[in-house]
């Protein structure tokens, strides 16, 4: 990847797609998840949640599993939408 | 009080065998008796990265199944005659052991050896689980690439369900100038995902390969960066607090200018 397309962001970081992919990997490792069911998850946790907050996309949520020192830590990151209403 | 640690991975390839090697060497070198156990039955290695392949009389196999004395199966090092090899069997599989000899095995050396270092097999199967049965501690190899890393997890909770402690990591083949633009893993990326403690970081270094030609081990070359880092592993091992070196093998200023232009400056590569 070229300084230019690093500066203006073009390309993601080779890096962090490999950091990505090995997530993703060891959720389904780990606690036995497929995507599919991973995306499921995700599709019923935007449900629960949009009944209390606006704006969810079950697209755009992120879940990761991260090692802690004695327990995993299942990590949902929900991005809301900006909509008229809550600017 | 002896201590015997095995070498493990679950992926192929990423240094376990040149990680046992050198860190015995190292050990030896400290003044410690040390004993360096192949045990990757039928696909034997360690003699031959440690330059004494034609050395082997009797083998790991032939102990266990009682065709000779542990004593006449240990090979010496042709530098350091407190370090021993116990090979490997070439032409049995991973069967003709069990987990009890292994344990037995590993009793009988500790009353000779300071340290015994084990070399595993790669893979989750019996040959991995036979050595680390008799294992006190256990090391695991890794590469920061998504492949290496995932084995490598898949075995942290193999040696914890075994109850074998929480096993330390070595970072092997870190390409720093990768990292820096964003094309590898890093030190820190690596250990967020396996959350193990880490006792050295090896770069990457093409001496690794020629002193390996040779028979011959990094640690005694001391214009070797990767065997400077596992001699700080093995210093670690023994206790030493030794700060984590970061190995400066970046290009000077001029060269990262151009380098970022598409050039390279000369002098760059060492």
């Amino acid at each position: 990847m070229s300084f230019l397309e690093t500066l203006f962001g073009k390309r993601t970081r080779s890096s962090d797609i490999a950091r990505d992919r090995l997530l993703t990997v060891l959720v389904h490792d780990r606690v036995k998840l497929t995507p599919d069911m991973l995306d499921q998850l995700k599709i019923e946790l935007s449900a629960v949640i949009a009944r209390y907050v606006p704006a969810v996309d079950a697209g755009a949520i992120e879940v990761t599993l991260l090692r802690g020192e004695s327990s995993d830590h299942l990590k949902a990151d929900i991005p809301l939408r900006r909509t008229p209403h809550n600017l | 009080m002896s201590r015997v640690i095995t070498i493990s991975s679950g992926k192929g390839g990423v240094g376990k065998t040149t990680s046992t090697a050198n860190l015995g060497t190292a050990l030896a070198m400290q003044g410690m008796k040390v004993a360096v156990v192949d045990a990757d039955i039928g696909l034997r290695n360690l003699d031959v990265v440690l330059g004494l392949e034609n050395r082997i009389v009797y083998d790991l196999v032939d102990v266990v199944e009682g065709r000779c004395r542990l004593r006449q199966a240990l090979i010496r090092d042709k530098h350091f005659p407190d370090l021993c090899l116990l090979p490997a069997a070439q032409t049995r599989d991973k069967d003709a052991v069990t987990s009890d000899d292994m344990i037995a095995l590993t009793n009988q050396l500790r009353a000779e050896f300071d340290y015994v270092l084990i070399d595993s097999p790669a893979g989750i199967e019996a040959g991995f689980r036979n050595a680390i049965a008799g294992a006190d501690e256990v090391l695991i190899v890794t590469t920061p690439e998504v492949a290496a890393v995932r084995d490598a997890d898949r075995i942290i909770g193999l040696v914890e369900a075994f109850d074998k402690g929480h096993p330390r990591l070595i970072l092997n083949r870190l390409k720093p100038r990768m990292v820096s633009r964003g094309e590898m893993m890093s030190i820190e990326d690596v250990l967020q995902i396996l959350a193990i403690e880490l006792i050295g970081v090896v770069p990457d270094d093409e001496l690794i390969v020629t002193s390996t030609n040779r028979g011959e081990v990094a640690v005694l070359d001391r214009g070797s960066r990767a065997g400077r880092a596992f001699n700080d592993i093995a210093r670690r091992l023994a206790g030493e607090d030794v700060p984590l070196t970061v190995f400066d093998d970046s290009p000077g200023l001029m060269s990262r200018i151009f380098g970022a232009f598409g050039f390279r400056a000369r002098g760059s590569e060492r």
